[in-house]
């Protein structure tokens, strides 16, 4: 029997250019890494030379899960892709896209732990794996078509369970702005173009195989049940939204959206969701319902059901069927997804002829789902159509069209918030047709360039959300203060980091966020609540480190970061509090290898250092600080000119941000002046030979 | 003695099937008046007829109840008029916005507002008085703030509305005006475009 | 020898063991299957004289069975983990003993495109297959040529007994339902079991789509999913033959 349990022991090698298979040991090479993100960053250090572009045939595309995917922890469906990144601008860097749904777990049914590929096929291939039998095969009869009809292809060839990871015609043609998607609706942005770069039209893995969990079985159930037990709605949102018998609280905003009366209405025969009691484990389903959570009550009508990935109680994806969205565009009555991929056709739209929250915008989601989930096209968190709004009606996109092509357009169409102008402008981008199409796959770096637009416009526009490297912000100060500013420098895309956001969004009141903070991170002062902001501490600092060393954890473990962690549960009993030790218990129990929070959390500090060892082995600096860890000037600005730390204001003040940084550094252990970490930072975590590499090329403090 | 058994057995069934009534009502979120517990011990047959006897002896078969069961609350409404309800299944927020409903939609209305305003901080939709266990029509509503907005003990029930017309309530003694406003368009739109 | 005229003794053997001394038609026999008579020991002594080859007749109905909402079904996968995780130690849903990704993304039916199917590329339901505890004959238990698959208590569910198994594959090919398991593991057969009153699935789905409920014949209710290609044994086939020859 194998030593370890969770992983299944190998890691599978695939060269596109030789047709090379082979596996590595998990275990002997990467234990020490955990998987997911932990392995693509160790693979890329090791084998992709700094100055190697995402297209090149030399870079590498991992496909990372963690020794908890395929199991019965909750929330464990995840697969973490790493590679060398084509939006990031303007030099390409790691980074690390994620998707959900069924992948992750028969990956490891199959017997890997990961799939790391490099190379470049000389003609379209997809790479076939049941079980130990990986095959290259030609995928010249798929190319061209949409990840729908590729997927059902594949899955006619090796079975109607197999997990079918595919590109759409925008990956295809190297548009930067692509996804990979598996499962119908879970899409992990921004790799699509490296898998196209390659010939690599999809993976399609089929496994009968097991995880074994180390621990008891009887244990193993009681730790379930009791994480379980600690769970709230996506997001980690621990009230309902509106009050219910059992609760002492209730926040609108919460995703918690069941409630008597409140029915799935597109189920044959409806459904009712109900109080959602949290003592009731049989009914976490019911609660999450994120189509009513940015569409509004009038989705409950169309609700089908929840949906999610692999072994997820939580259902965050929403199917909803619109039979208007069919009869008008030609389109599936049925779309599911969540969040920026259920918004991504609406968010386009400045308004709508029945305003933000009617049918229309609801249409738009249909027809902006059923294209940009097959062509594959990415949002970058929404950026493209912040973009698109921002670049349409301050004249810029007629400034740079050609006559011709701009007429080709219905703007009138786009202005009235007609959603059959979608059918124009997404198969462009798609396909790489025209000026407009051509330049909004680039990513907002390249179309920067490219048009001759001022990045230092767009980083002191409050409305456009752009942070640096061409990507956005993502649950930065108007979320959490210095704290979010943190993460979202540390990262070479947006930081897809929602450790922190979960807990501030969990709809508990203020004093009790703050008892929790002071349990956690020393001090209730580490929280404020949005828009009463006050300055640094060093609770703030200790909670942007927790933030990103579990985003990593979670990400390597194969844990869902839209959900963990979990320091605060909707029970009273507990003073509404989680437990900080889940993932380490769950970790432990799985794989046998006993490792407490901090031993943990030590593991993940050792990958998150790798990956800052990467980004200034490939930018070339050790100047962190000044050269990366940048924030943009809307940060430091309030539109209605308030002073900063007053109620009303998320603005933050910079000499405070400046403090935050250094705080930050400290708490890390690196050079405040750099912020590169300093040999006894790496060495800390067992990154020695690292550091001595960065050493010799000049890279340390 | 066999009647003093016979009749303590009764008491203990009674005590049993009370306790029993209260929690299976607070778990759908019901509060209950006495008479209505005696009505449900009468059709379950706990206790013989309507009588004063009887009364009396409901009157302290409920006291018992309530001593011998640590999770039943009482909750008196402004009349002083007691319901009853078990902390185990319905939280005490829950019962006073089921009191207050009864009788009283403004208070309901500005206890609740103030309460957000003070606690989590923050201003709350207007809709949220429409959906359970408000249930309060848009017409009640509106009536209900144009009379607060004439008494002066209301005068601190404020509305804002956001970007996309959506209307928040709040006490401006606990939220300003400003703050107020830019939480709820936070709510209502910032948390929205940043999922 | 005297092989034909032991069949008949069978039937009497039976019908006497609960003091059914009149006269039955073998339709009336079989209308009785739904009480509760006995296992195979009152016959013991007849094939202790090896004069012939024992029919299986499992005559205990299961008390309960796992019943299943499909419209209910969130497509979480949560029972097969619960089944395999806490029964078996380690998650493997390709021998879980009820049975979701196979139906997950097109339905029953296989690959269809979007339209016509169900699962989560057709209109979204999820059939959730489940063993029907089957009255007798029991196809599975049937097909055994090591009568491995027997009744047990508390629950009366048809279980495999591993002891026995001698990993045949015999039972996959006799369900017709396809709801044998096949371990690779330790190489035996395993099937649905009910947890021994409290199944695992039921309490693991997240949708209430599962429920343990009373048993009822539900055998000619879901329609199968395969042609069964199971060889009976001809002695046992034979033995059968004499209750349930048309």
């Amino acid at each position: 029997m194998a030593k370890y349990g969770g992983w299944v022991g190998k890691i599978l090698r695939v060269n596109l250019s030789t047709g090379r298979i082979w596996t590595e040991d998990t275990i002997e090479k990467y234990k020490d890494f955990l998987g997911g993100t932990g392995i693509g960053y160790k693979v890329i250090w090791d084998e992709v030379p700094a100055g190697t572009k995402p297209f090149d045939p030399v870079n590498k595309i991992i496909f990372g899960v963690g020794p908890l995917a395929g199991t019965g922890a909750p929330c464990n469906g995840r697969t973490a892709i790493t590679t060398l990144w084509p939006t990031c601008w303007p030099k390409a860097l790691v980074a690390t896209g994620h998707m959900g749904g069924q992948f992750a777990a028969e990956l490891k049914y199959a017997g890997y732990d990961s799939i790391v590929i490099e190379g470049k096929a000389d003609h379209p291939v997809w790479l076939s794996v049941v079980d130990k039998k990986v095959e290259i095969k030609d995928a010249r009869r798929l190319w061209g078509q949409g990840i729908r009809r590729a997927t059902i292809e594949i899955s006619q060839e090796i079975g109607p369970g197999a997990a079918v990871a595919a590109i759409g015609q925008a990956g295809e043609n190297l548009v930067p702005m692509s996804v990979v998607m598996n499962s119908y609706s879970h899409s992990a942005g921004g790799v699509g173009a490296v898998m196209g770069s390659k010939n690599l039209k999809a993976i399609g893995v089929r496994g009968t195989g097991s995880v074994r969990i180390a621990g008891k079985k009887e244990e193993w159930e009681k730790l379930i049940k009791l994480h379980l037990s600690l769970l709230g709605a996506n997001n980690q949102h621990v009230v309902p939204s509106s009050p219910q018998p059992w609760a002492e609280y209730y926040d609108a905003a919460s995703r918690w959206k069941g409630s008597r009366g409140k029915m799935w209405g597109a189920s044959t025969p409806a459904i009712e969701t109900g109080t959602c009691n949290p003592r009731e484990l049989n009914r976490i389903a019911y609660r999450t319902n994120n189509a009513v959570h940015y569409l509004g009550d009038i989705a409950w009508k169309y609700t089908v059901r929840g949906n999610g990935c692999t072994g997820c109680p939580i259902r965050c994806h929403t199917m909803i069927k619109v039979p208007s969205a069919a009869a008008k565009y030609g389109i599936p009555e049925v779309g599911q997804n969540t969040c920026g991929g259920l918004n991504f056709g609406r968010s386009f739209f400045k308004t709508f002829p029945d305003g933000p929250r009617g049918m229309t915008g609801i249409e738009a989601c249909m027809v902006g789902m059923y294209m940009s989930d097959d062509y594959g096209i990415w949002c970058n968190y929404s950026q493209l159509q912040r973009d698109f709004q921002k670049l349409y009606y301050e004249g810029i996109i007629k400034s740079k069209l050609e006559e011709k092509e701009f007429k080709s357009y219905s703007w009138d169409k786009y202005e009235k918030g007609d959603p059959s102008f979608l059918f124009e402008l997404l198969p462009r981008i798609a396909l790489k047709e025209g000026e407009l199409g051509t330049t909004l796959g680039l990513g907002t770096g390249y179309l920067l360039e490219r048009w001759s637009l001022s990045e230092e416009e767009w980083k002191k526009s409050h409305g456009l959300n752009y942070w640096k490297l061409g990507h956005p912000k993502h649950h930065s100060n108007e979320e959490a203060g210095q704290c979010g500013v943190i993460i979202n420098t540390q990262y070479n895309r947006d930081p897809q980091c929602h450790s922190h956001a979960n807990f501030t969004r969990n709809g508990l009141p203020l004093e009790i966020l703050k008892r929790l903070a002071a349990e956690i991170w020393g001090t209730p002062d580490a929280v404020d609540t949005v828009g009463a902001y006050t300055p640094m501490n060093t609770g703030k600092a200790k909670m942007a480190k927790w933030s990103l060393l579990r985003k990593e954890l979670h990400d390597s473990l194969s844990l869902c970061n839209w959900m963990g962690p979990w320091v605060a549960s909707p029970l009273k009993e507990r003073g509404y509090r989680g437990d900080d030790s889940i993932e380490s218990m769950l970790y432990s129990l799985a794989t046998g290898d006993k490792k407490n929070r901090q031993e943990l959390d030590q593991v993940a500090e050792r990958i998150f250092l790798l990956h800052r060892a990467l980004t200034i082995r490939d930018m070339g600096t050790k100047e962190m600080r000044t050269q990366h860890d940048t924030i943009p000037q809307w940060v430091y600005e309030d539109p209605s000119h308030r002073p900063v730390y007053t109620k009303g204001t998320t603005h933050l003040d910079k000499e405070d941000v400046k403090l935050a940084m250094d705080m930050y550094y400290e708490e890390m252990g690196w050079d405040k002046a750099t912020g590169a970490p300093t040999p006894e930072a790496y060495r800390k975590v067992g990154l020695g030979k690292v550091s001595d590499e960065l050493g010799k090329k000049g890279l340390l403090p | 003695m066999d009647m003093m058994d016979n009749k303590m057995q009764q008491w203990e069934t009674a005590c049993l099937v009370a306790a029993n009534i209260i929690r299976k009502k607070s778990e759908t979120g019901q509060l209950l008046l006495q008479k209505e517990i005696f009505q449900e011990l009468m059709d379950q047959k706990v206790l013989k007829s309507d009588n004063r006897e009887q009364l009396g002896t409901f009157e302290a078969i409920l006291k018992k109840t309530m001593k011998m069961n640590q999770d039943l609350k009482e909750l008196l409404d402004k009349d002083g008029i007691p319901r009853y309800y078990s902390g185990q299944f319905m939280s005490e927020a829950y019962a006073r916005i089921l009191l207050r409903k009864k009788g009283n939609p403004l208070l309901l209305i500005a206890e609740i507002v103030r309460e957000n305003s003070a606690r989590y901080p923050r201003p709350i939709p207007l809709d949220t008085f429409k959906n359970s266990p408000f249930e309060l029509t848009q017409e009640e509503i509106l009536t209900c703030l144009q009379k607060m907005s004439g008494q002066e003990e209301y005068q601190d029930i404020a509305q804002t509305i956001t970007s996309i017309g959506t209307v928040f309530l709040y006490s401006s003694r606990h939220l300003d005006s400003d703050y107020a406003s830019m939480l709820a368009e936070w709510l209502d739109v910032g948390q929205c475009n940043n999922p | 020898m005297g092989h034909q005229n032991k069949k008949p003794e069978i039937l009497e053997e039976v019908l006497s063991s609960e003091g059914l001394n009149h006269s039955f038609s073998r339709r009336q026999f079989l209308k009785l299957s739904g009480v509760s008579i006995i296992g195979i020991s009152v016959l013991e002594p007849l094939f202790a004289r090896g004069e012939t080859k024992a029919p299986l007749i499992i005559m205990k109905q299961a008390k309960g069975i796992v019943i299943a909402d499909p419209t209910k079904c969130v497509g979480c996968r949560r029972c097969e983990l619960a089944c395999t995780e806490f029964n078996d130690g380690k998650a493997k849903p390709s021998m879980s003993r009820v049975k979701v990704a196979r139906n997950l993304n097109f339905g029953p039916k296989g690959v269809f495109p979007e339209k016509h199917g169900q699962g989560n590329w057709g209109n979204g339901l999820i059939v959730q297959d489940l063993c029907k505890q089957c009255p007798h004959p029991v196809p599975c238990a049937n097909a055994c040529p090591n009568d491995a698959i027997v009744v047990k208590p508390p629950t009366d569910a048809r279980v495999v007994d591993a002891k026995k198994c001698i990993g045949c594959k015999m039972c996959l090919r006799a369900c017709p339902w396809e709801m044998i398991s096949f371990d690779s593991d330790t190489g035996k057969a395993t099937k649905c079991f009910l947890c021994y009153g409290k199944p695992k699935c039921v309490e693991a789905c997240p949708a209430e789509a599962l429920s343990y409920m009373a048993w009822r014949d539900l055998t000619d209710k879901v329609p199968p999913r395969v042609v069964p290609t199971a060889v009976i044994p001809p002695e046992k086939a034979a033995a059968c033959n004499d209750c349930h020859k048309k």
